[in-house]
């Protein structure tokens, strides 16, 4: 019986000539932004990664130069391998952090939640650079902390190493992408029927286990989601290296960016550009593969 | 906090109770209070629950029912008195440690796992051997019907099957009372009847206690062994369906169950159980189970269903103001003495009585039928 209805929802489905849905023609300003934004610089990119930067500009003559200057140097290689390091430390970073965050906010009930998401809105509603640069005044020699450890009498002399290193690094971007992590987990947390927790509880579950076996699984979405976007928007950073960072904790957005602002070179600041996003393509790809675009970004349940 | 000690049969249940006699005590519920911040609802509860019974809360919405049923299952603490399973008192033991399994009205699945590993979850949390919980999960899948679902996911299955799989995963873990939050609102009536069968069978099958909670009368009376018929945080009445059903001890009661006509009146004459009440110019004969005085003021109640054409002990003349076809029934409103209203259910036999509306129309009933209500 069931191969029967099956069968003639396929027919029914063939049947049905091709039309487009009533509706399709609203994704047209969305479509046109997308390819206006979107495509059109970065088949830009991908044309100037293949001219040459002169001290006269542009010369649009199709080469591989860009590349093979990039590959034929290990300096790029290693900035690449810090690049991903870096931004997949933060991301489980910004998950050790943001779960029980979630999860807290979550749990609670009525006012008291609507203040407390308030509150862990409240930062990102300031810019990005600030919120990087706010932890020089923080760690700095003569910073706050320096400071109140001095007047404590914890320490003699100001600490130095407080600032411009990779971990410097990994505080400024935790902080500064924790909210794309806190969100869709707590979205997914916050969706999750409490009467599933009374089921796993009343069928034998103690508080651990029904985390475990119903809590956490049904989060997974919420989970992916964050780590992807805060995985991407970390490899792509380029501002809290630079505030944060010093010379050892220098990321691939960083040598990006002085190929166009103070080099000048355009041309291999394409070529690198391409290379980052390819791989970064490459990485949603296999994720994709593996969980399904849709969960990644929407953090669609089952 | 309660220094009673626990009564194995609260008095009020007593005689009408031959169940708990019999039967060792599963459920034993002894003064219970409950209360949300204000609002009490739950006012000094107490019921036995026999083994292998299956016993109905039966109320309207927000009477406490519900809130018994989570109390029984650990959901929710009493604000006072004390709740015994199997004897044990299981104040402050969290549900995990209950030997309870519930069903809940939204059927709580798992949506993540599929049927097998919804069913095997108790078993597995509570560290089974891995071949004892295939056996086990098979063995509750074919008792509810459903072999061959096991890899199915939750929103796979049509209604009744996912209901199967609820009932699976409870009994799976061998409760020793089962505790039912109105599992069958959400079917529809033909599902419900089926699942009503299948609920019996079960209960008989594997002869565990079923606590049943439901605001539907036919469904409680078709299934129940008892019903504790519930109001505002209250039992008002204990009893078996027939019991519940043929002498309901108060208004609330005869209104609830079944469909019934409530006379007021003054007791006008009483020979031992049989009265004679004046309602407003007509004399009812009926029946007292308990003796009242003469001039006491009483409500008689007739069910729909006792009313037949014709002259009984009590003949009702008046005029049909409204006539509905049921199927087995003609259903007549009928306008009596200036501006009072009855009903009365005439069954056809497949022969339609030839009655209209604004016809002049004589009923009755006989004293047996007729019900004076004790409180």
């Amino acid at each position: 019986m069931t191969a029967i209805t099956a069968a003639n929802i396929n027919a029914s489905r063939e049947a049905r000539p091709r039309r487009l849905e009533p509706g399709a023609l609203m994704i047209v300003p969305a479509l046109l932004w997308l390819v206006l934004f979107g495509v059109v610089p970065m088949i830009l990119l991908g044309c100037m990664s293949l001219w040459r930067s002169t001290i006269f500009g542009i010369e649009m003559e199709w080469n591989l130069d860009n590349y093979r200057t990039i590959f034929s140097d290990d300096v790029y290689m290693r900035v690449l391998a810090q690049t991903l390091r870096i931004a997949l430390a933060s991301t489980v970073l910004s998950l050790i952090l943001s779960y029980p965050l979630a999860y807290f906010l979550a749990s609670a009930k009525g006012r008291k939640k609507t203040a407390l998401v308030l509150l862990v809105f409240l930062p990102f509603w300031t810019s990005y650079v600030i919120r990087s640069y706010v932890w020089l005044p923080m760690l700095g020699r003569q910073g706050l902390v320096n400071q109140v450890l001095l007047w404590l009498g914890v320490v003699d002399a100001p600490i130095d190493w407080f600032l411009f290193n990779e971990g410097t690094v990994y505080l400024g971007l935790v902080y500064v992408y924790m909210l794309f992590m806190t969100l869709p987990i707590y979205l997914s947390l916050d969706r999750l029927d409490p009467k599933l927790v009374e089921a796993a509880n009343d069928l034998g579950a103690r508080p651990a286990q029904t985390f475990v076996r119903v809590v956490l699984p049904l989060s997974m979405p919420g989970v992916l989601s964050g780590c992807t976007m805060v995985f991407l928007l970390a490899c792509g950073v380029y501002v809290t290296p630079q505030l944060l960072g010093g010379p050892s904790a220098v990321m691939f957005g960083n040598i990006i960016a002085s190929q166009f602002l103070t080099s000048n070179n355009w041309a291999l600041g394409a070529a690198l550009s391409v290379i980052l996003v390819v791989l970064v393509l490459g990485c949603l790809y296999l994720a994709g593969l593996r969980w399904g675009l849709q969960r990644l970004f929407m953090g669609a349940g089952h | 906090m309660v220094t009673a000690p626990a009564r194995i049969v609260p008095s009020h249940a007593a005689p009408a109770d031959p169940m708990s006699l019999v039967r060792p005590v599963a459920v034993g519920i002894v003064d219970v209070w409950k209360s949300f911040g204000a609002t009490t609802v739950l006012k000094g509860v107490s019921v036995t629950i026999g083994k292998g019974e299956f016993f109905s809360l039966l109320g309207p919405s927000g009477c406490g029912k519900t809130t018994l049923l989570r109390m029984i299952g650990g959901f929710e603490a009493p604000t006072a008195g004390e709740i015994r399973i199997d004897g044990k008192d299981v104040g402050g033991l969290p549900p995990y440690a209950r030997a309870t399994n519930m069903i809940f009205q939204q059927l709580a699945l798992f949506p993540h796992l599929d049927v097998f590993e919804n069913v095997a979850f108790g078993l597995r949390v509570q560290k089974h051997p891995k071949g004892d919980i295939a056996a086990k999960v098979k063995e509750a899948l074919a008792l509810v019907r459903l072999e061959g679902f096991e890899r199915r996911m939750p929103d796979q299955l049509s209604g009744g099957q996912r209901q199967r799989v609820a009932m699976a995963r409870a009994i799976v873990n061998e409760p020793s009372v089962l505790l039912l939050d109105e599992p069958l609102g959400a079917l529809d009536l033909q599902l419900r009847l089926q699942m009503h069968e299948e609920l019996r069978r079960l209960q008989r099958t594997l002869g565990n206690t079923f606590v049943f909670v439901t605001h539907d009368q036919s469904e409680a009376m078709a299934m129940s062994d008892r019903i504790a018929v519930m109001n505002a945080g209250e039992i008002i009445q204990i009893g078996t369906p027939e019991e519940i059903y043929e002498q309901p001890k108060s208004r609330f009661v005869a209104q609830f169950v079944g469909h019934t006509n409530l006379f007021d009146g003054k007791v006008v004459a009483a020979e031992g159980q049989r009265v004679t009440v004046d309602c407003a110019g007509t004399p009812i004969v009926a029946h007292a189970a308990r003796p009242v005085e003469r001039g006491s003021n009483v409500t008689v109640a007739v069910r729909f269903e006792r009313i037949g054409l014709g002259a009984k002990e009590t003949t009702i003349e008046g005029r049909v103001v409204e006539r509905m076809f049921l199927g087995g029934a003609v259903r007549l409103v009928i306008g009596y003495s200036d501006d009072r209203r009855m009903t009365a259910d005439i069954a056809t036999n497949g022969v339609t009585p030839s009655i209209a509306v604004g016809e002049p129309i004589a009923v009755g009933f006989n004293s047996a039928d007729a019900r004076v209500l004790t409180s």
